[in-house]
């Protein structure tokens, strides 16, 4: 954005209290679309791969290593949430109801059919992203907001269809399945592998929202967010793209949704309702949709704050809440945003890099 | 006959409640372009701080003054100190008032418990009219409201303010061109419908017992119901809540009671989908970023 490049250069000769101003636009401003050299992406990119499969080594008990389990198939979600809202603009407060279907397909699968964790994942995958798709038609017709109550409404009803669905959902209760069928040599029961089982899973989303951010794809989708009916005038089939991002989108969702199950062992219907639908819109918008690693900065603090700090459930949620509404308002685009701006203060400002479209933290 | 008669009583109560709150949604909605999520956290409030007034010995319907008058002083510091801000971005304010909705949820359960509260019927009288027992309660519910629902309309329809209001609706930069102080009306329709989910919440609490959860549901009713009415619309907005409470009462009533719940659902997707206007018309609100 030049408009940091210009505040940038005024800090030099600004006097004190317009100084302080200055550093704050620097921290809030959106930078997104900013490139970072590629030497930095790459560092923080090892240094990040590094840290999560060093993790189970580390001794932190087997406690950190379940949450770290749950925030990992958390933001393998988000990613597809980051997808849509970040790069496409269509925010959903009903993504948990399409986690859930990839979770309960695969479930469904496994009791009626007797399908293990591989051979039911694709089946899972595929369906949650036609059920996106098919969400998604709205879309094409309505607004943003009456987008997220369509949603929202698809959510609930999913809870109350799964609730309904006597035998074959297992109703209120939920259903059961076996542990991840073992590969040859490695078996998923012991918890160190489980996590390196979802961390793979989380590597190829970060690589797919990597590859999607950089290509002519996600150009497009930029296109379309930024201005649709400009995207629209210039050849951009715009229905197709936005189907198309709410389709890869669900993908993302569907594997979430079996690895969560096959974390869990146990699903049931109030872990794909409103709730947990709202807490990853709120992990995405916490994070930063716009960033590579914003959702899974959002799915760790939303995990993690309650442990590190300690406190009850009751008070833990108070805390996001507050923590939601000071982000919101201090750092709009997301603690990656924020994140972002420290590093480029701390480097004295960025020296602009060609037209690059690949800039994300 | 009798039987479905006294349903529709029961179905009129219930969507007394459900078009208090739409009527706010539609305001703050329709002018603001803000999509309160906490709406339903400021109905539960009222029916809290009625609850706990009514428990300390005072009488209902003073309570239910003063539990409007609360939630409308929460409402003016919720719009000060946080939707202010975001009114050139609607997705950041949406995500706002999650976070204000979970913050009042879990205040409420740190104040008192996460337990359902109920208080005595108010009046305890039952009406027989022409073999038809009406709970005296319910009717004056439906009473309450309807005036509620009178004087908003008649309000916005014929007033000076109400004018300048529809006027900032329609077109917020020649509002503001002509004079009208848009940015306070946002704040008066804020508190208007902040003070009306705060009486709605009293009014809900005299009819079922409610939970610190009670808001996340009726939430999305309220949301139904000034979409489907039509945004900015309050006669939509009646109208739509109409719809849902006799979908809701009659489908208690007749259809299958476990899938009650859906089916206002499933009209409301249609409704969306089918008709993004709403049934009556109404501003599609500000375009969404």
């Amino acid at each position: 954005m030049p408009m940091t490049d210009n505040s940038a250069g005024k800090v030099g000769a600004a006097p004190e209290g317009a100084r302080a101003r200055d550093r704050l636009a620097l921290l809030t401003a959106d930078n997104a679309s900013v490139p970072l050299p590629a030497g930095v992406q790459a560092i923080t990119a090892i240094l990040l791969a590094a840290l999560l499969i060093a993790l189970p080594w580390l001794g932190l008990g087997y406690r950190f290593l379940s949450i770290a389990i749950t925030t990992l198939y958390t933001a393998i979600g988000l990613y597809g949430l980051g997808l849509q809202f970040g790069q496409a603009g269509i925010m959903s407060v009903g993504h948990a109801a399409l986690m859930g279907v990839g979770a309960y397909a695969s479930a469904i699968l496994s009791v009626q059919l007797g399908l293990g964790f591989w051979t039911s994942l694709p089946f899972a995958m595929v369906l949650s992203a036609i059920v996106g798709g098919v969400i998604g038609l709205p879309t094409l017709r309505v607004g943003g907001q009456h987008y997220i109550i369509i949603t929202f409404c698809f959510c609930a009803l999913f809870v109350i269809v799964l609730t309904n669905g006597g035998t074959f959902t297992g109703s209120a209760t939920g259903l059961d399945v076996g542990s991840v069928t073992p590969l040859p040599g490695i078996n998923f029961d012991k918890l160190s592998n489980n996590y390196y089982l979802v961390l793979a899973a989380l590597f190829l989303a970060l690589a797919a929202t990597y590859l999607i951010g950089i290509s002519r794809y996600g150009r497009t989708l930029r296109a379309i967010r930024e201005n649709e009916q400009l995207a629209r005038s210039v050849g951009i089939n715009v229905d197709l793209h936005k189907l198309g991002v709410l389709m890869v989108s669900g993908l993302f969702a569907g594997l979430a949704g079996v690895l969560q199950l096959y974390y869990l062992r146990h699903i049931s219907p109030t872990l794909f309702g409103a709730f947990p639908s709202l807490y990853l819109a709120l992990m995405v918008m916490l994070g930063g949709a716009r960033y590579l690693y914003g959702p899974l900065i959002g799915a760790v603090i939303v995990n993690f704050l309650p442990e590190v700090l300690n406190l009850d459930p009751v008070d833990s949620r108070i805390a996001y809440g507050v923590c939601l509404l000071l982000v919101i308002l201090l750092l709009p685009g997301g603690v990656g945003a924020g994140i972002k701006n420290i590093y480029c203060a701390l480097a004295g400002g960025f020296d602009k890099q060609g037209g690059g479209s690949n800039g994300r933290a | 006959m009798d039987i479905f008669v006294q349903q529709l009583v029961n179905s009129l109560s219930v969507a007394s409640v459900t078009i208090l709150i739409g009527i706010g949604i539609t305001l703050i909605f329709g002018l603001a372009g803000i999509v309160n999520f906490a709406h339903g956290e400021f109905l539960m409030v009222g029916g809290m701080a009625t609850w706990f007034m009514v428990g300390a010995g005072m009488n209902f319907f003073v309570a239910l003054v003063f539990a409007g008058l609360l939630v409308g002083a929460l409402g003016f510091a919720a719009e000060r100190c946080l939707f202010r801000f975001t009114l050139n971005r609607p997705m950041n304010g949406f995500i706002m008032s999650i976070g204000l909705s979970v913050i009042l949820q879990h205040a409420v359960i740190r104040v008192f418990n996460e337990f359902q509260k109920s208080i005595t019927d108010p009046i305890g009288l039952v009406w027989t009219i022409g073999g038809v027992d009406i709970v005296a309660m319910r009717a004056i519910v439906v009473a309450i409201t309807a005036v509620i629902v009178a004087i908003t309309y008649f309000g916005i329809s014929r007033s000076r303010y109400g004018m300048a209001l529809r006027a900032s609706v329609s077109d917020r930069d020649t509002a503001e061109l002509m004079g009208i102080p848009v940015r306070r009306y946002v704040t008066g329709v804020f508190i208007y419908g902040s003070l009306l989910a705060g009486i709605g919440g009293a009014l809900m609490i005299s009819l079922f017992p409610i939970t610190p959860f009670t808001g996340s549901v009726i939430i999305i009713r309220g949301f139904a119901v000034s979409l489907i009415g039509g945004l900015g619309n309050v006669g939509g907005a009646v109208v739509g809540g109409l719809v849902l409470g006799l979908v809701d009462g009659l489908s208690a009533g007749y259809g299958y009671p476990e899938w009650t719940d859906a089916y206002s659902l499933v009209v409301m997707i249609l409704i969306l989908v089918l008709r993004p206007q709403g049934l009556l018309g109404g501003t599609l609100g500000p375009k969404a970023s």
